[in-house]
């Protein structure tokens, strides 16, 4: 009770009693860096490593790698004094307003599309040879067009970032489509489902986690193409800032403003896989 | 025995020469030219350059604006190059490594801003509220925002929009912009159109604003083959002496380099004013070894209003201009 022996700390130690030092460590987290949950930190922080390193030594052309530091400081920078005319919070804005507004677009005309293609057989060789066209052209390519029947304001913008994000949400929508198991199809039908009834019922519930993870995608191909977009005719947003930057040398700033667009690009991934997770609970957990 | 050893000395002297002799010669030479009207076009027509290092691969490579070429520059692409002065500027500051080694042209209506006719713009203060193209970053754009401060007018009370010169005829043509200071060939296709000539880079030349185009050489090439830059140099002087003389054939050769048609290219030669070599070591322009001309203090000036502009961030100093403007090369040639 109140002395402690050899076997009184053998009971108390978390391993299967063979005699080993005990870790002075809460359980928790001695049992994720056993299963390797830190590693991402790991990776994170060899490649801060790498970056302080190759610019303190001097191995790199400062123009085109500059230092962590000065990195920050053009992002304290703008974020306060602003870039040519806006704040780094207004650039993110109007580059944010138009990377949403074309993906809620695109997902309101892909996912019924999709099903569409994907229940009917009809639909599906109607619209399958213009997406299969356009689908691997150069947005650069596209945007000309575009910007031709468009004119240089939003519209062919936000157009263009449509264009890039309908593809895969039509295809994960239809592949999705036709991967549920058609016996939940009949025993639906079996009980009275009208064709209104499985979509809603069936299709959709069934079809949900595959059709976020081709959201998901999606999202990543309209940031990808969101500098594209912002190269004609802009005043503001990050792409635009990092295509002006880039004119003018300004290699911090250049390199700032891709690290803020892949921040915002994860942020943005993080929200659509939890809220998929909150109104999908029958999504399977899988290991990400 | 005595043969034997003469024999050999006399083969490792020569092999040495030859070796010496191979190292002074580059094995290609990448002229980076910019898509504009000036004499290297005849240059490169004529095969001047060749002509001057027979045994050296040349490639040509086209370049679209100031900002491709620093790019080009900067990931040490080209041997030769060509920068307008807004450019130089950036590049200097940035401590890109290059010197300017002769003038390859001064603008006039080469570059110049047009203005919507239907809109009756009649002065620049008429541009308020309304929608403006240029190049970010060129030496249009540098005027535009010059002409402006000097009268007073706010650029924030208009909408200046950054587009390529092909983009802005394409934004014209739809109605979409209402003045833009831009340059041919795009420049002329929108005159034929709603629009007419409001300002000229001439113009603002006389105003103190003068915007030209330097000729620059990496460094190291220079360090290198000093001779080649010579002869480069050589060539090019050549080519714009033969603009000079040679007006009629020069069209033609520009016509057929930038597939416009004889008008179009005529009044684009017109609208460039070359110097002659021995008058670019004047102090007009670029100065001789022992006092730099004015392209120091348009260089000046021209970071001043770019560090203002927050383009640049900090303005060099006139020594950094007078160790980047290299007149050797020029002299060499003109003596």
């Amino acid at each position: 009770m109140g002395t402690h022996n050899e076997a009184t700390t053998r009971a108390m130690s978390f391993d299967d009693g063979v005699p080993q030092r005990q870790m002075r460590m809460p359980p928790l987290i001695r049992r994720n860096i056993e299963n390797g949950k830190y590693l991402s930190f790991l990776t994170v922080a060899f490649v801060l490593g790498a970056w302080f390193l190759v610019t303190g030594m001097g191995w790199a052309n400062p123009l085109f790698l500059p230092s962590p530091v000065s990195v920050w400081q053009s992002f304290v920078e703008v974020a306060t004094t602003g870039y040519q005319g806006s704040t780094l919070l207004e650039h993110i804005a109007t580059s944010l307003y138009r990377i949403l507004a074309a993906f809620a677009a695109a997902c309101l005309v892909g996912i019924p599309l999709g099903v569409m293609m994907g229940t009917s057989r009809a639909a599906n060789r109607i619209f399958n040879p213009i997406i299969e066209f356009y689908r691997p052209l150069p947005p650069l390519g596209l945007y000309t067009l575009l910007v031709m029947w468009l004119g240089i304001g939003e519209s062919s913008k936000l157009a263009l970032l449509f264009l890039s994000g309908l593809p895969g949400i039509i295809i994960a929508t239809i592949s999705a489509v036709s991967d549920i198991n058609p016996n939940y199809i009949r025993a639906a039908r079996s009980l009275g489902a009208s064709r209104w009834d499985l979509i809603r019922e069936v299709y959709l519930p069934g079809s949900g986690p595959t059709i976020l993870t081709g959201m998901r995608i999606s999202l990543g191909f309209i940031y990808t193409v969101l500098v594209a977009a912002e190269i004609v005719a802009a005043t503001a947003g990050i792409g635009w800032m990092i295509w002006d930057a880039a004119k003018f040398l300004l290699g911090d700033v250049v390199i700032m403003g891709l690290i803020v667009l892949g921040l915002t690009g994860m942020a943005l991934d993080f929200i659509l896989k939890i809220t998929g997770r909150v109104i999908m609970p029958w999504t399977k957990l899988k290991t990400h | 025995m005595k043969r034997y050893v003469l024999s050999a000395v006399t083969a490792l002297a020569l092999s040495i020469s030859s070796v010496q002799a191979q190292a002074d010669a580059p094995e290609e030479v990448t002229i980076g030219y910019l898509n504009l009207v000036n004499a290297q076009l005849v240059t490169k027509s004529l095969g001047l350059v060749q002509e001057e290092m027979p045994d050296v691969e040349i490639n040509y490579i086209k370049v679209g604006g100031g900002g491709d070429m620093l790019r080009a520059i900067a990931a040490d692409q080209v041997d030769f190059g060509g920068l307008g002065n807004p450019p130089t500027a950036i590049g200097v500051t940035r401590q890109l490594p290059i010197q300017g080694i002769m003038v390859l042209n001064m603008l006039d209506y080469v570059e110049a801003m047009a203005v919507r006719t239907s809109e009756d713009i009649k002065s620049l203060k008429d541009l308020e509220g309304k929608t403006i193209a240029a190049p970010f970053g060129s030496t249009t754009h540098y005027l535009l925002l010059n002409a402006l401060n000097d009268e007073g007018i706010d650029p924030a009370s208009m909408e200046i929009i950054d587009l390529r010169p092909n983009d802005i005829a394409q934004a014209w043509a739809r109605g979409d912009i209402d003045a833009a200071w831009f340059w041919e060939p795009a420049l002329g296709r929108v005159l034929e159109g709603d629009a007419n000539l409001f300002m000229t880079s001439g113009i603002m030349a006389e105003r103190g604003y003068p915007t030209w185009d330097v000729g620059v050489v990496m460094n190291e090439f220079a360090e290198q083959y000093p001779d080649y830059v010579e002869k480069f140099v050589r060539a090019e002087c050549k080519g714009i002496d033969f603009w000079l003389n040679n007006p009629a054939e020069t069209a033609e050769i520009i016509a057929e380099e930038l597939q416009l048609d004889l008008r179009d290219a005529t009044r684009m030669m017109q609208g460039t004013k070359m110097v002659p070599c021995d008058e670019q070591l004047t102090a007009q322009y670029m100065g001789d070894s022992n006092a730099r001309g004015a392209f120091v203090d348009n260089l000046m000036s021209t970071s001043t209003f770019l560090h203002e502009q927050k383009r640049l961030p900090k303005v060099p100093s006139r020594e950094t201009y007078e160790a980047f403007l290299v007149p050797q090369y020029l002299e060499a040639v003109v003596q």
